[in-house]
């Protein structure tokens, strides 16, 4: 692959808030659950356990006590951190973990891209709620969701800081002017 | 007799979205509360829609809060100047009412 291949795969990637009615097929759901997994984690503790939620019925459900879920997605994946696990890395665990499950959000969402699906990461969503309606065991802490659909069409990028702004070279002060 | 699960019920539905917004206020942006509030007032226009209580003037706010509330992630001042923008059409509302 081209490097810019997979940059803009990076750079297409958008936040969908808007889907069509439209089933993604089990085999690119398994795609993007696999990407999931082979992200990084601290001392490969891999703290996370993913709920896939496909049943229309339990997804108008979420959607009641999810706020910041827009359109009406296929399906959901529910991101969660497992103290159980993230235990084990001690004080830091919880700091880590939620890096190692944003790192597996990421790869779902760039898989999905590439599938041509559409995603958005829900952070705006009761987990008491969640944890209630999904039957979630203590140790899960559901963290981000994940929407999945076709979109209706993809949203213009938001603007992002330019490097200059928010790359320093060598220490802080000299800007980064690539 | 057919009897709607409370889930699909538009009034429960709004509801649900107060409540579970009002806790998640507490944590989140404070910017998200004028959203909540925002995206509160376009579910409730859809809701009076449907129970025949809407008219075109307030379909038209429907219809720009839907088009433009994720300014919001972009833009804060487009946002703030969109609340202002529905603080004005739903004054003429106001004032030409009788
Ligand atoms: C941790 C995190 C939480 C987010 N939570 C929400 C959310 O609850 N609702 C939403 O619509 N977008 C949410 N977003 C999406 C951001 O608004 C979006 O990524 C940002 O505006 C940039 O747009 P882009 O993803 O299209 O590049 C979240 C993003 C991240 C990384």
């Amino acid at each position: 692959m081209e490097p810019e291949e997979l940059l803009n795969i990076i750079k297409g990637r958008r936040s969908v808030r808007s889907f069509l009615e439209k089933k993604i097929p089990d085999e690119h759901l398994k795609l993007i659950m696999e990407a999931g997994i082979w992200a990084p984690s601290g001392s490969n503790i891999q703290p996370w356990q993913f709920v896939l939620v496909r049943e229309p019925e339990l997804i108008r459900k979420i959607k009641l006590v999810s706020p910041g879920l827009f359109g009406n997605p296929d399906a959901l994946v529910v991101a969660c951190v497992d103290r159980n696990r993230y235990e084990r890395a001690g004080k830091l665990g919880y700091t880590l973990s939620l890096m190692d499950v944003s790192m597996a959000a990421q790869n779902m969402m760039l898989m999905a891209y590439s599938l041509g699906i559409g995603s958005c990461p829900i952070a705006s969503f009761s987990k008491l709620a969640l944890k209630e309606i999904l039957g979630l065991p203590d140790n899960f802490e559901p963290v981000l969701m994940i929407s999945l659909g076709y979109p209706e069409k993809w949203p213009s990028p938001p603007e992002r800081r330019p490097l200059s702004e928010v790359v320093y070279v060598d220490g802080y002060g000299k800007h980064y002017r690539g | 007799m057919v009897t709607e699960s409370i889930i699909e019920d538009e009034h429960f539905k709004l509801l649900t979205f107060l409540i579970v917004s009002a806790r998640g206020c507490v944590e989140e942006p404070p910017i998200y509360g004028p959203l909540r509030l925002i995206d509160a007032a376009e579910k409730l226009i859809a809701l009076m829609d449907k129970m025949g209580k809407a008219d075109e003037s307030l379909r038209e706010i429907m219809k720009t809060i839907h088009e433009r509330k994720f300014s919001v992630m972009k833009d804060e001042a487009e946002f703030i100047k969109l609340l202002d923008e529905l603080v004005l059409k739903i004054s003429r509302i106001i004032k030409e009412a009788r």
